[in-house]
């Protein structure tokens, strides 16, 4: 209908509407959409709840879970409520090596969000980067990339992970690099679907035939338009390389004991649930569930939001 | 009048709109009688088509709200419970869409399409059934009906599908007929075509029809009466005619004075402005005659010689070439500056690829392009981006060819920055001295391309092809997509450009009444070569070629008076594609008088 509007007020060209106004951006237009959507707005408070609380982990965390200085082996495996020899009382109770498991939780909050976020991210730039090229040069490299794809997308990713972190060993750089691997192909697949598209519309064929640098109709012309369902994408990666991190951590093979991932934590528990001690585990497997739901919500509402069908 | 068929009074639609209900259609009332063709004419968004949407009561319940009344055959189709109304469409009242291509179901033949229709409403057995729809597709015209019942609707071409809707659409005899653009999408040989069948139809049927065009050609060619909509008023009605030879309301007045008429520039050398009416007061303003802008005297800006494109058609694992289209072969042509020479053809005579390839967005086979004495086939990657800031292009979809994520006068200033004609300061001094020059106004570099209508935003792509300065713009079909007001101001500003700057325009169109306005030269295309070229008094006035006359032929006139009674051959349109050893003939042209040329066979 709007179309339609438009077409009929053309008949007096520019007879009004001439004041000056800037008119909204539309990724202002999307963060607006986003705030007025009720359940992404409880998707983006969980998950700035929880940035948050990573952030400033040192400053509110009752206790440095890395200073072994402040652990006491005798409070291992102690309830909710708890309260320690020296005074301190365990919210949610302590884990089997004595570790305040709230403080623990804050700590490996700090740990999974920045391997999600930092390995979702070089992977959607690695990813991105490569799909445009793909899509642009179109050819042999074209074919090159997207086979390379195609066998990377017919591996489980947990397998490609396993076997990663099987040569290299632990460590939050090379849990990150493994999700890096994992990851990009699913950027690359998206992108160059979309890129493929928009190399076809006129305002392509508009910048080619003003001779602009091939550059920067792929970079300026072509990459806004195919960012949408690129975020989409990339907020669902997030919370599924969190996942991932925490599956690998929970198998023994992300990070080590001493640096707590919420898998981690979880996995230290899992051996102590039949016999009760049920807070070791089900804390952090929490806020794990909150923390993937919240950036879900956030996914889903982008996606309705960014889909060129939606009406209105 | 004798009793009317179909009545509608005080109709009125409206859209919920984000929780406001908009009212799209305005208390509109009329008769269509029996046997009569009622044309409903109007621009983008004047409701016409919602009116027929009501009619057949296909618009959601649930986001419109039609009320008033709608009376066929005694009843009033708006109070009638959903089976009844089921009852009506398809079987009463017929319905033909714009669009030939989705209109027919891909994945089932065209006999099943058919005879589906006729066993379900009229109850007839399979092989009945059969044996009408193979009546109704010879009905319909199409030649050797019974051995293309079992094919599927890709088999078909445009015009054909829309024959195929046109039989489905009788196949239970309706009394009243409801068209809807159905030749919009079409060629003008083809619409020629189908507008005779649907005259020749409702004759032998004794059906009515109700026509619901945004062509003043096709209406004067078709309709016994006419209902102008606008902005969802029927502002006039009454007999075609009366319509045509003394409009009323200003707003018809301003519509039939934007038509562009074939015929209307017999005697005149140079292209005419469109007349500007006030849409208020109906006041016409003759319009201002062109200067005489082409240079005769300099070198031409554009020379392009023995040009030849042809696409490669691959099939199977190797890859092999199996055929070629054969889009553009052996086209050469002039242009000077100041001048415009129009390429005319229908869709797929190579027009577009040859506008293409003469700025290298296609590229060519072979043949040689000089853009201002630059060799631009030749040319390197720096050399490319020299010639095209002489040359610039203007596309068909003004919406399409503006990236939406970016404010329209950076859109403008982009290619200017880009090339260091100007830092960002002085670029914006000259995004604001551009946007004036198309008469939009500075304050609107701000804003997103949707937020312009249509006509707006082909003035801002002519500004950004401005931005460069070039000496020769190539517009392909750039009027083509524009509401006819619309499409007359942008003509103006084109020709007002032109004296200004002294442009030369390859203007690429396939509507003939367009191009007789605004060229100074004419070059016909078929199946990818020029078969007539030459002035364009010359070659509408005295036509050689057969497909030229053909062409012009089938152009609908916006005159009732000058209704043609002709015989227009059932000719498809040929297809550019060729076997992969094909080669193509020698042409050899004649001349017709100064500078007119055609092919001879």
């Amino acid at each position: 209908m709007s179309q339609d509007t438009n077409a009929a007020n053309s008949l007096h060209v520019g007879s009004t509407n001439d004041q000056a106004r800037r008119s909204r951006s539309p990724a202002r237009q999307m963060l607006s959409a986003l705030l007025h959507d009720k359940l992404a707005l409880v998707g983006i408070l969980l998950v700035l709840v929880f940035i948050l609380a990573a952030v400033l982990a040192p400053l509110i965390a009752p206790q440095n879970p890395y200073d072994l200085s402040q652990l006491d082996i005798l409070d291992g495996r102690l309830a909710p409520g708890s309260q320690s020899t020296n005074g301190m009382v365990y919210l949610i109770g302590t884990d089997d090596q004595g570790r305040d498991l709230l403080s623990a939780i804050l700590y490996g909050l700090r740990t999974s969000i920045l391997v999600g976020i930092s390995s979702a991210a070089i992977a959607l730039v690695i990813g991105a980067s490569l799909g445009l090229v793909s899509a642009y040069a179109g050819g042999r490299l074209d074919s090159f990339l997207m086979r390379v794809v195609d066998i990377q997308l017919s591996f489980p990713a947990i397998l490609i992970a396993l076997i990663f972190l099987a040569v290299l060993g632990q460590g939050v750089d090379k849990i990150i690099l493994a999700l890096i691997v994992t990851q990009w192909a699913y950027y690359a697949r998206t992108i160059r679907g979309s890129a493929l598209v928009e190399r076809k519309r006129a305002y392509v064929d508009a910048a080619r035939s003003m001779a602009l640098p091939d550059r920067r109709i792929l970079f300026r012309h072509i990459l806004p338009n195919c960012l949408p369902p690129l975020i989409v994408v990339a907020t669902m990666r997030v919370a599924y390389a969190i996942m991932l991190e925490a599956t690998l951590s929970f198998l023994g093979i992300g990070l080590p004991v001493t640096e707590p991932s919420l898998g981690l934590l979880i996995s230290n528990g899992f051996e102590y649930l039949l016999s009760g001690d049920y807070w070791i585990s089900f804390f952090p497997g929490l806020v794990l569930l909150l923390l993937i739901v919240g950036i879900n919500l956030i996914g889903d509402s982008l996606r309705d939001i960014l889909n060129p069908r939606r009406e209105g | 009048m004798t009793h009317p068929i179909l009545s509608i009074s005080n109709l009125n639609t409206s859209f919920r709109v984000g929780g406001e209900w908009r009212n799209v259609v305005h208390d509109v009332s009329f008769d269509i009688g029996a046997k009569e063709t009622v044309a409903v004419v109007g621009e983008s968004g004047s409701g016409k088509s919602v009116t027929a949407m009501s009619i057949m009561r296909l618009l959601s319940p649930g986001n419109s709200r039609v009320t008033g009344r709608i009376d066929f055959e005694g009843r009033n189709l708006l109070d009638l419970p959903l089976d009844e109304m089921q009852s009506i469409r398809g079987n009463r009242i017929g319905m033909i869409f714009q669009e030939p291509m989705t209109s027919l179901n891909p994945v089932l033949k065209i006999g099943q399409q058919i005879t589906e229709v006729l066993v379900h409403h009229r109850g007839m057995s399979n092989a009945q059934a059969e044996a009408e729809a193979v009546r109704l597709l010879e009905k319909v015209r199409i030649p050797s009906a019974k051995s293309r019942l079992n094919e599927y609707p890709m088999n078909f071409s445009g015009g054909m599908r829309q024959r195929v809707v046109i039989a489905i659409a009788l196949a239970c005899d309706p009394k009243l007929l409801i068209a809807d653009e159905p030749t919009t999408a079409l060629d003008v040989t083809i619409q020629a075509q189908i507008l005779e069948l649907i005259k020749a139809l409702q004759e032998e049927e004794g059906m009515s029809v109700l026509f619901i065009t945004h062509d003043m050609g096709v209406v004067a060619e078709i309709s016994d009466r006419t209902v102008v909509m606008y902005r969802g008023d029927a502002v006039e009605t009454g007999t075609t005619r009366e319509i045509f030879s003394g409009a009323k309301h200003p707003y018809t007045r301003a519509l039939l004075s934007a038509v562009p008429q074939l015929g209307s520039m017999t005697g005149l050398d140079r292209p005419l402005r469109f007349p500007e009416v006030d849409m208020a007061t109906g006041d016409i303003q003759p319009p201002e005659p062109t200067v005489d802008t082409v240079r005769r005297d300099a070198a031409p800006i554009l020379k392009v010689n023995d040009l030849v494109t042809r696409f490669d058609i691959k099939k199977g694992f190797l890859r092999k070439t199996v055929g070629r289209i054969h889009a553009v072969e052996g086209v050469s042509l002039q242009l000077r500056q100041g001048e415009t020479l129009s390429l005319v053809g229908e869709s797929g005579c190579g027009k577009s690829t040859t506008g293409r390839s003469i700025i290298r967005l296609t590229d060519a086979k072979s043949g040689t392009i000089e853009i201002d004495g630059k060799n631009v086939l030749g040319a390197g990657k720096s050399q490319l981006a020299d010639i095209r800031r002489e040359a610039q292009m203007i596309f068909q979809d003004p919406f399409e060819s503006l990236n939406p994520r970016i404010r329209i006068g950076n859109a403008i200033a982009e290619p200017i920055v880009t090339h260091g004609l100007a830092d960002a300061a002085e670029a914006k001094e000259r995004v604001a001295e551009l946007l004036e020059r198309v008469g939009l106004s500075a304050s609107m570099a701000d804003r997103f391309p949707h937020e312009f209508s249509g006509g707006q935003r082909q003035r801002v792509c002519i500004a950004r092809a401005l931005a460069l300065e070039p000496k020769l713009i190539i517009a392909d079909e750039s009027v083509s997509a524009l509401d006819v007001s619309v499409k007359a101001q942008v003509i103006n500003l084109m020709l007002d450009l032109q004296e200004k700057y002294g442009l030369g325009y390859l203007f690429i169109s396939h509507d003939m009444a367009v191009v007789e306005r605004i060229s100074h030269r004419v070059a016909v295309m078929y199946l990818g070569e020029i078969v007539e070229i030459g002035s364009r008094q010359a070659v509408f006035e005295n036509p050689q070629h057969d497909y030229t006359k053909r062409l012009m032929a089938a152009v609908p006139i916006a005159d009732p008076s000058r209704r043609q009674t002709r015989r227009i051959s059932n000719d498809e349109i040929k297809s550019p594609f060729r076997p992969a050893d094909y080669v193509p003939p020698k042409r050899s042209y004649q001349q017709a008088g100064e500078g007119h040329f055609f092919q001879v066979a």
